[in-house]
């Protein structure tokens, strides 16, 4: 107690003279650590127990049918080479990255720049409106969609057969139309990445453009040339947290499928084979194995994206 | 600038700090219920659920009886497993049915020491209906609270509409033609008026020559929010497990009875496929309660279900069909009250799960739709729903149902290796069954594939 | 008046032909706005007829219209009968209603004359044509309303989502700017760890966090809802950072060497041009938190006084399956409050980025 109120009087003046010899980059340093401290400290108390845990059961047998957790060596990991249904559900989900991954950055892009356009009158109720379905709740949003894309009494399929074509697909129904079906619904959620866009459009220098006139460039030169390097950290923002999303897929087609991934494993996504196995089959230990396996993949997805956007993502602060 | 930030900052600590809420001192034995894994979480059972807790928790002094309602069914499973193996498991966890226990089977806590302590009686129940309860060890997992018989609902305005008698609402009795001639109540029978009973947009019925499949507007029958080992059990229960060499083997009948479903579905359409089940026209799932299905079987759990009915029509019940061999089985559902294992208070548990399976029943009972297995309280029930649905509904036919039901091997949901796999996979092929990729299937080759698909499961274990 | 002052302006303006073309840009860039919205809000347009439907209506057939018809009914001796448009062999069409139905024949009464009985017409009467109105049924909302209790459920969300929301944008404006502006040594590595703390499927962390905060006593109340946003997440420092990263560094240098310290350079030199970012991340946190369900389900199970308008619509939409009338009308409602402060938002949103543009 008294040792501690010592060092509570000592002056500080005696640590100054020390300080002030600490070089600019050694105080820009501890700056760093210091700004840095919340996401450490929450980090450690909040987030890293339960991921070190989760890789802990990769190796143990854990289920809640049984009272006792047995460490059992890579016998998770052997399972998982075994395992066809999970290289199928990798499939799934891999596949459907590939369409979505481009789909959810165009759209919102496209989106982002009609907002931003000059031309455009009411711009603040297309915002909203453009922003709107990002708000309607998850669950609910599957809901109003398995009506909307229901073959039988469908708005989409009445607007089809309306047009004439006489036998419109059975969306959810359908091998080869129930991904696309997903690509629908999965454009309703892209309020964010257009948001994220439209603002970094927004803080464009007007300069720039005005420059660009000068030397009599078209809308779209401008679009190419000024506003995609510009928003680039943006898009590639979108980028790796779509990629992320995407390797994590499973409210929509768990819930639209009622978790059988039918039509046969169409539409049978890696986390749906992960939660059945964790959470309707109780077998923690090998869906935390599952989950390592999509964690790994989507981080090397990751670090691939980090290190290539070096070649095309601008930073005007020059890092 | 500054000033603005620091007070955001001060904010944020105060409320957080308000938000700690102070944990009040207990001096009772706390014991909590969980409500989700079957029915209990609609509006009006939660309100009749809280003031049974209440009651009891006034009735003495000892235990505090604390519930916990999943309300969204959906997630219920997931939130049980975490409380359980997030080490916060509840101590008494219903209603739940024979196949939701059978997929948390080692849970449960074994009641038999318990009854012998404390003198319950077990012999008012039918001993088969006890004995549902009781795994290959011996271990009493339950006691029965509530079963529910399989019926047929029917609708008698489309029956009226269609020129057709109604189906029988005795055991026995046959089915009247509209021609006059007596045939038997079975699966064939009932076929056929579902035909008559299924229409399309320009009023043809499934018979007709022109009837237009894309465009029906009415259903004959349909296994109302059923699994298909209930349809299969219905229509002819068997035992498909064989415990001691770890098999599983779809008897023959199983397969007629699945080639019969298919026929409903995809030939005779008078069995509603996925797309026009799901559609909102009729009733987004809920078929019956649209008003569009002329007949219902699915266990008496339904009535929970049928107070929102569109148009309030006057609904009744009859008998189920008979079975294949001719012979009346009914598949019944038997929800109850469990207690878990490693529970801190078993003693105060057991107290708890005494006053819901005695004191709460009149309450429970009719909110949960569940017909009372305790035989003296059975009239309330009746009681009960006869003020909810007020234009004389036949319960005798529940009440003789009862005499019908199988035995625990031959149960829809009897417990086998690895349960909650197998189960999935049934419940994977009947949703190919009654989509549109089911529609071209060799039913025999894929129960052929389903068969060893099962066999690898319980293999697994 | 009006038109006076429009013709004088197009007739004279120098400019005429300049402003029509501008005119016609306008107009056809947002006509291009309107048809995407059209295209995009449909499925809203289909919620939010459903919502206005009342349960027959919904069940009113297979081919039945999109709008909300209501069946003119007649009540005869007690009961209420639907009217069809009944044509007869003589080429009369009479409106009647129909009393009893039938297959080959049905039986219908005349409403301007029920004292003469039932008529007998020979046809299937599913090939006639109901005589309806469109009545929509906006007394769903007020049923809704009713049942779920709106007030105490945007209380508890507004309560979650704004603390959370707080904490958040303290934490995460301080991460991220140490990430876009600071030296650190293995800024890389940290940065990839931070990412990956969102890679990690939920499922598998759920059960170990639920233990951690069951142990710690948190579970039964709001805690573990709000603390974790006080210590950043990667979504918001990731975006943060990005946005940073496209402010140039001249303006935070030159502050510096006025002697301001880092804490400085951050409220006077980069919050002021991050508004637009600022406001997007409080505002998809407001929406995440409105919307998140089922951790406040779990760590909130119990306290029904507790819970937040996700977890309500929730158990709305599970109870209420057979409604769906009522389950969209709960969806749309819960989106009024967000919805508003969205529109709201975007009025600050436009401000600061008028702000960015004088301060460069």
């Amino acid at each position: 107690m008294s040792s501690v109120d010592a060092t509570r009087v000592m002056p500080p003046q005696e640590v100054a003279p020390q300080r002030k010899k600490a070089t600019l980059e050694q105080q820009q340093r501890r700056w760093g650590w210091i700004f840095l401290s919340p996401w450490i400290i929450g980090f450690v108390v909040f987030t890293a127990a339960p991921i070190i845990a989760s890789l802990i059961f990769t190796f143990t047998d854990f289920n809640l049918g049984q009272s006792e957790i047995n460490f059992v060596g890579l016998k998770n990991w052997e399972r998982l080479l075994n395992d066809p249904l999970a290289l199928t559900a990798l499939g799934v989900t891999l596949k459907f990255a590939l369409i979505a991954v481009p789909v959810g950055i165009l759209v919102p892009l496209g989106m982002a720049a009609l907002l931003n356009s000059k031309a455009l009158a009411g711009k603040p109720l297309w915002r909203t409106l453009f922003y709107l379905p990002y708000m309607v709740p998850a669950v609910s949003a599957i809901f109003v969609w398995q009506s909307f894309l229901n073959g039988q009494t469908g708005w989409l399929n009445r607007i089809l057969r309306g047009l004439g074509i006489a036998d419109p697909p059975n969306w959810f129904q359908d091998e080869t139309w129930i991904l696309q079906a997903f690509i629908l619904i999965g454009v309703w959620g892209v309020g964010n990445a257009m948001l994220t866009m439209l603002a970094t459009m927004q803080g464009v220098p007007t300069e720039l453009y005005e420059a660009a006139d000068v030397d009599g460039a078209s809308g779209f030169t401008k679009f190419l040339r000024i506003t995609l390097p510009l928003i680039s950290p943006v898009i590639f923002y979108n980028l790796v947290l779509s990629v992320i999303g995407l390797m994590q897929y499973f409210e929509i087609p768990y819930i639209a499928t009622r978790g059988t991934g039918h039509p046969g494993t169409s539409a049978y996504f890696f986390n749906m084979h992960l939660y059945k196995e964790a959470f309707t089959f109780f077998d923690m230990g090998y869906g935390a194995t599952l989950a390592w396996l999509i964690f790994i993949i989507a981080l090397l997805l990751t670090v691939i994206l980090f290190v290539t956007s070096r070649r095309w993502v601008y930073y005007t602060s020059g890092d | 600038m500054q000033k603005k930030f620091v007070l955001v900052a001060a904010l944020a600590i105060l409320a957080l700090v308000l938000v700690v809420a102070p944990a009040a001192a207990q001096d009772k034995v706390t014991v909590t219920w969980f409500v989700g894994l079957g029915t209990g979480s609609n509006a009006e059972q939660i309100e009749v659920q809280n003031k049974v807790v209440e009651e009891f928790n006034a009735s003495q002094n000892e235990i505090e009886l604390v519930i916990s309602i999943a309300s969204a069914n959906e997630a219920a499973d997931d939130l049980f497993t975490t409380l359980v193996a997030g080490g916060t498991p509840p101590d008494i966890v219903g209603p739940i049915g024979v196949g939701g226990s059978n997929r948390y089977a080692d849970l449960w806590a074994d009641l038999q020491p318990l009854v012998d302590s404390t003198g319950y009686d077990l012999s008012v129940f039918d001993p088969a209906l006890v004995d549902l309860y009781r795994n290959a060890e011996g271990q009493l997992l339950g006691i029965p609270f509530a079963v529910f018989p399989s019926i047929t609902y029917y609708n008698p305005g489309l029956f009226d509409e269609a020129g057709l008698n109604y189906p029988p609402q005795e055991f026995g009795a046959p089915y009247v033609m509209p021609d006059g001639t007596e045939v038997p109540w079975n699966y064939e029978t009932a076929a056929e008026i579902a035909k008559i009973l299924t229409v399309d947009a320009n009023g043809n019925d499934a018979t007709m020559e022109g009837f237009d499949p894309a465009s029906i507007q009415q259903f004959g029958l349909n296994f109302q929010w059923a699994r298909l080992r209930l349809m299969w059990t219905n229509i002819q229960p068997e035992d498909w497990y064989d415990e001691a060499s770890n098999t599983v083997t779809i008897p023959e009948s199983w397969r007629t009875a699945t080639q019969w479903i298919h026929d409903a579905v995809w030939t005779s359409h008078f069995m509603p496929n996925a797309t026009y089940d799901a559609s909102e026209a009729f009733g987004s799932g809920n078929a019956y309660s649209s008003g569009k299905l002329a007949m219902a079987i699915t266990p008496l759990w339904y009535t929970c279900c049928l107070g929102n009915s569109v148009g309030n029509f006057e609904w009744d019940l009859a008998v189920v069909p008979q079975s294949l061999d001719g012979e009346y089985h009914v598949a019944t559902d038997a929800d109850t009250f469990r207690m878990l294992k490693d529970g801190a208070n078993p003693e105060a548990a057991f107290t708890v799960l005494q006053y819901l399976l005695n004191e709460a029943v009149p309450s429970l009972a009719p909110t949960y739709g569940a017909f009372p297995a305790r035989p003296s309280a059975q009239q309330a029930w009746i009681d009960s729903k006869n003020a909810q649905f007020d234009w004389g509904i036949n319960w005798q036919v529940a009440v003789d149902s009862l005499a019908y039901n199988n035995p625990g091997n031959m149960h829809h949901e009897s417990n086998m290796a690895n349960y909650g796999k197998a189960t999935d996979a049934v419940f994977a092929f009947q949703t190919m069954l009654f989509s549109d990729a089911g529609q071209s299937i060799d039913v025999g080759a894929a129960l052929d594939e389903l068969q060893a698909e099962v066999q690898a499961i319980v293999e697994e274990s | 008046m009006a038109t006076a002052t429009y013709s004088k302006a197009v007739n004279t303006s120098p400019f005429y032909s300049l402003q029509l073309r501008r005119f016609a840009v306008v107009s056809l860039v947002t006509l291009l706005a309107l048809t995407i919205t059209v295209f995009y809000l449909m499925p809203f347009g289909n919620m939010t007829l459903l919502a206005i439907k009342s349960r027959d209506q919904i069940a009113a057939g297979v081919d039945g219209s999109i709008l909300p018809l209501e069946p003119q009914l007649f009540n005869y001796e007690g009961e209420d009968y639907p009217v069809y448009t009944v044509p007869f062999e003589d080429g009369t069409v009479r409106e009647l209603a129909l009393v009893r139905k039938g297959r080959q024949t049905s039986q219908f009464v005349d409403p301007a004359n029920p004292a003469a009985g039932l008529v007998e017409w020979a046809g299937n009467w599913r090939g006639l044509t109901a005589v309806s109105t469109i009545q929509p049924h906006f007394e769903n909302f007020s049923e809704a309303w009713d049942i779920i209790n709106f007030p105490r459920l945007f209380g508890n969300t507004l309560g979650i989502a704004l603390i959370g929301m707080a904490g958040t944008l303290l934490s995460s404006i301080c991460v991220a700017y140490a990430f876009a502006r600071f030296p650190i040594p293995g800024k890389n590595i940290l940065f990839l760890i931070l990412i990956g703390t969102i890679i990690l499927p939920r499922q598998v962390t759920l059960i170990p966090t639920y233990a951690f905060f069951a142990t710690i006593g948190w579970t039964g109340s709001w805690l573990p809802l709000v603390v974790p946003h006080f210590f950043a997440n990667a979504y918001n420092v990731f975006l943060l950072r990005q946005f940073f990263m496209t402010l140039p560094r001249e303006l935070d240098e030159a502050a510096m060497i006025d002697g301001a310290t880092p804490f400085e350079v951050l409220y006077r030199v980069i919050i002021p041009q991050s508004w637009p970012a600022i406001i997007s991340v409080s505002l998809f946190h407001f929406i995440f938190a409105w919307n998140d369900f089922f951790g406040p389900l779990i760590y909130l199970l119990g306290k029904p006084e507790l819970q937040p308008i996700s977890v309500g619509v929730q158990t709305f939409n599970f109870q209420y399956g057979q409604r769906p009338e009522l389950v969209q009308a709960t969806s749309l409602m819960a989106m009024v409050l967000p919805l508003v402060i969205f529109f709201l938002a975007q009025r600050v949103f436009m401000r600061g980025v008028v702000i960015t543009g004088v301060e460069k």
